[in-house]
């Protein structure tokens, strides 16, 4: 390679905690050359992120940095301070993860740009504010000059990352150092990021240093890639050979764990994730999964025309001036045994559904039966009843555990507020629990802090199966995983199913996730089923355009197969109904045996 | 969606020691407290004070509130002085030949027992009070809210030399007036984190395990409230042994006979223009290291406490 634009050699990382330095990441050499994409892709505590901010600098007074980091034939390691600052967003520019906090609130976005220009390109304020409309139109927000004047709370997430791009790129950088720029948004939004990066990349010159944990956006936008494991780089090559043959047993079992929309063509039933030998990088064959799908016997879950709307209130009077449908007329079965997830984007109302089920949220209208039991009508006694028959894991196990209580008494409380245990008794069962679940017994005496995200979420799956439900609403429940971790716990939830027979309602907005664990599927789209249909037809053979739409939006973990697809840059829509709205009655289409699709209305 | 794919961060995870043993957050507070050479300090001061008072009967040389073991005689000697009797009277004595040394002891003795039990006892109330407002919400919360808001407009001393006015004076007298005044403080600090926690999902877990409320609100969200329970209930003990010792220097709080650190301050004001300073000040003096002292505890617990420290 010629003359590399960023050259980091002989990196080492400290931080001090208690008084001590421990190294956060080791010795790591990599290049980047001119005009090329350098993913660096590893889990949560690999390093990748001090990585980067280790380049500019950004780490606080107990971290500190050894070795060379050669930017434009200087060190920046040894750098003063003040011409360090002169690189910083001149010639490096940086984009971080959360756009919701990225950008002052309080400032206009223009004042936001111009600033920048003025600060570090020297223009006065009518030169900047052209340059700003210029910037805004090159990262492709529509109308950019009328937008000069609006605060960030007006734009969307994915808006609000590209004015965040727009600013990076104001002094046109050689080099931009994007940190999980598009994981905190959904994936059509995703799919536009990345688009507006690749083209910008060329148009500008760049080279790009891509920070990530998703194996998916790699195969999509880098050209070299290199797999950081606890602190030390493992694995150093081009994207398309680690991909085709990676030489690395963590690269390896990373891979397969990686969930591929597409690879389960031609597979009626949900799949293991293969298990990799993390020493010798042998690849365990993958247990046959047993039909666990109960149709003889009636549904567990029955939902019927469910409706949940939430009042929007204003004024003094506290007026109803309009309605959030959430969900609206949803209606669909889930028997014993069986997987059915609902996707869809953020707002799309998938959760509210799961919440509205056992009654977490308020149900407007509809009819929902568990277990034959009547939800919809139940009073304080008889939904403690349904309850145990239904019950729900959540997104993020750092929130979802009583931080001051052990996890064994969390995991017996339940038993013991139902009656179906006297206290030692359900300690006792909480530890068979805990070991069904892969963890052991002997950990009922911990607190939740003292266990990591994946072990967290093992713990919720025991508490849940506490009170022997027959249906389980997993709300997201994987999605704040680590992708090892992440194949692990749906091995774990596979195995339940085939022990235990629970029916999953699995609520995702990870489409390679449940192509691989559902037996049904269900696309939600403002609060909508548009489609609904066993797995393989609806994955093989998409019929709604938002079906599609999403699934040509998800990242495919193969670079021989990057597409250049041409995303519409359109948002999501709001549900928000005025007052007297009426919502159409909405026609199906059954285009093969349980496969469904919503007509489109003409507007 | 912010939160939802957003890779975890787990130090326990990125370094590989999981295998920690079980330290529960009592005892992780205890053990910061102890690294902490500030809160040492205050833990120290409050420590002594505490025990001094506790065994003030024991250790103090006369019982300032026995009128047969003063002798008017006495009166205002300046500390070092001996008595009739021989005694050395090491804080001096007040006008009416009461040992200063004894009178703060058993001073201190007041002030604690009222600063502390008028705290406990509006702290009950408060945190009822504000755990069923943020658990009830809507309308009882509403009405709840503004009695609070509504208490808390009025300057407490106010509320407190009006309710004194009413009830006379004496101890329990003093400790209904201060629970008055304080009970809406730790409502509505209660009822904020409540508010908070209730929105955890954690708290939607237990709902959907169908546990009964009572167990929610008491099993899961109070312990989650304590930490800045705990905090505000530290500086308001503090507060309310101001306040105590405020009313009885206005003379409209505890009796002559039960001199608390604010009436020996009181007692001796009379006197400091004429030179006789020790009646006043070293009562002062006490108060002040105790008051000092408790700050230095609660500043400590706010600091250790904040739950972006824990892990």
């Amino acid at each position: 390679m010629s003359n590399p634009i960023l050259s980091i050699s002989g990196l080492t990382t400290s931080f001090r905690t208690g008084g001590q330095w421990r190294d956060v990441i080791r010795d790591i050499s990599f290049d980047i050359g001119p005009q090329e994409t350098v993913a660096v892709v590893g889990e949560s505590g690999s390093g990748k992120s001090v990585t980067a901010m280790s380049v500019m600098r950004l780490l606080g007074g107990n971290a500190r940095s050894s070795g060379r980091i050669g930017f434009d034939g200087r060190d920046l390691l040894s750098l003063p301070l003040e011409e360090m600052q002169k690189i910083r967003g001149n010639r490096i520019g940086m984009i971080f993860q959360e756009p919701m906090t990225s950008l002052n609130p309080v400032l206009k976005i223009g004042d936001q740009i111009t600033e920048v220009l003025m600060q570090h390109r020297g223009l006065d304020h009518a030169t900047a504010t052209t340059e700003a409309v210029r910037l805004l139109d090159k990262v492709r927000i529509p109308s950019a000059k009328a937008r000069l004047g609006e605060y960030p709370m007006n734009f969307s997430g994915g808006m609000r990352q590209r004015v965040v791009i727009a600013i990076a790129l104001a002094c046109e950088p050689k080099l931009l150092i994007a940190d999980e720029p598009t994981t905190a948004l959904d994936v059509t939004i995703q799919a536009q990021i990345l688009e507006l990066i690749k083209t910008l990349q060329q148009e500008e010159g760049m080279s790009v240093l891509f920070i990530t944990h998703d194996m998916g956006v790699v195969a999509e936008i880098s050209d070299r890639t290199v797999v950081m494991y606890r602190g030390d780089i493992v694995e150093t090559d081009t994207t398309r050979q680690i991909f085709r043959k990676a030489s690395h047993p963590y690269t390896r079992a990373l891979l397969s764990a990686v969930p591929q929309l597409g690879s389960m063509a031609g597979q009626p039933r949900p799949l293991r994730f293969p298990v990799v030998d993390m020493k010798t990088g042998e690849i365990a064959p993958v247990p046959p999964t047993a039909d666990t799908v109960r149709h003889d016997i009636a549904p567990v879950l029955k939902v019927e025309h469910l409706i949940t709307r939430f009042p929007v209130r204003k004024g003094i009077l506290r007026r109803i001036a309009g309605r959030v449908h959430a969900v609206e007329d949803i209606s669909f079965d889930l028997h014993a045994g069986e997987t059915l997830s609902l996707v869809g984007e953020s707002g799309c109302g998938k959760s509210t559904t799961g919440r509205s089920l056992i009654r977490l949220e308020k149900m407007t209208s509809g009819r929902v039966q568990i277990d034959g039991k009547e939800v919809t009508k139940a009073n304080q006694g008889s939904l403690a009843e349904i309850r145990r028959e239904a019950q729900m894991i959540f997104q993020d196990p750092f929130e979802s555990l009583n931080p001051r209580m052990r996890v064994g008494r969390a995991i017996a409380e339940p038993m013991i507020a139902h009656g179906l245990a006297s206290s030692s008794e359900a300690i006792r069962r909480a530890g068979t629990l805990l070991e069904q679940v892969g963890l052991s017994a002997a950990m009922a005496d911990r607190f939740p802090h003292e266990f990591s995200g994946g072990q967290r979420q093992r713990v919720c799956i025991a508490r849940a199966l506490a009170l022997d439900p027959k249906l389980i609403v997993a709300d997201e429940s994987v999605s704040a995983l680590d992708v090892s971790i992440k194949a692990q716990v749906i091995n774990l939830m596979l195995d339940l199913q085939e022990k235990l027979g629970l029916g999953y309602l699995f609520i995702s907005h990870d489409m390679a996730v449940v192509e691989r664990i559902s037996h049904r599927v269900a696309v939600m789209y403002l609060g909508e089923i548009v489609e609904i249909g066993p797995r393989q037809s609806v994955f093989e053979n998409p019929q709604h355009d938002y079906t599609r739409k999403l699934m040509a939006a998800v990242p495919i973990a193969d670079p021989t197969r990057r597409q250049t697809r041409r995303i519409a840059d359109s948002e999501i829509r709001s549900p928000y109904r005025a007052a007297d709205y009426e919502p159409a009655k909405r026609q199906y289409r059954e285009i093969s045996p349980g496969h469904f699709v919503q007509l489109t209305v003409e507007k | 969606m912010t939160r939802s794919s957003q890779p975890e961060i787990s130090v326990h995870e990125a370094v590989g020691t999981t295998a920690l043993p079980a330290i529960s957050p009592f005892r992780r507070t205890v053990g910061a407290m102890l690294h902490n050479p500030l809160a040492m300090a205050g833990l120290i001061i409050v420590g002594l004070l505490v025990l001094i008072a506790l065994i003030a009967p024991l250790v103090a040389p006369q019982n300032p509130y026995d009128l047969g073991q003063l002798d008017i005689m006495d009166g205002r000697l300046a500390p070092g002085s001996e008595s009739m009797t021989g005694m050395i009277y090491l804080l001096g004595t007040d006008d009416q030949g009461r040992d200063l040394f004894s009178a703060i002891l058993y001073g201190l003795r007041t002030s604690i027992l009222v600063g502390v039990v008028s705290a406990a006892i509006a702290l009950m109330i408060g945190a009822g009070i504000g755990l069923i407002s943020a658990y009830a919400g809507g309308r009882t919360d509403a009405v709840l809210m503004r009695i609070v808001d509504i208490q808390l407009s009025f300057p407490a001393i106010l509320i407190a030399l009006i309710l004194l006015a009413v009830l006379g004076q004496g101890v329990d007298k003093i400790i209904i007036a201060l629970v008055v005044t304080q009970w809406a403080y730790y409502a509505r600090t209660v009822r904020g984190s409540a508010l908070v926690e209730s929105k955890r999902a954690y708290i939607d877990a237990a709902r959907s395990m169908a546990l009964p409320d009572r167990r929610v609100i008491f099993r899961h969200i109070l312990p989650n409230c304590l930490p800045p329970l705990i905090v505000v209930a530290t500086m308001r003990v503090a507060y309310a042994i101001m306040l105590e010792a405020t009313l009885s220097f206005l003379g409209i709080g505890l009796p002559v006979t039960e001199p608390s650190l604010g009436l020996l301050i009181s007692n001796g004001f009379d006197y400091m223009m004429s030179g006789d300073y020790w009646i006043s000040v070293f009562p002062g003096l006490t108060l002040l290291l105790l008051i000092v002292g408790i700050n230095l505890i609660g500043d400590a617990l706010r600091d250790i406490l904040n739950p972006r420290r824990e892990g």
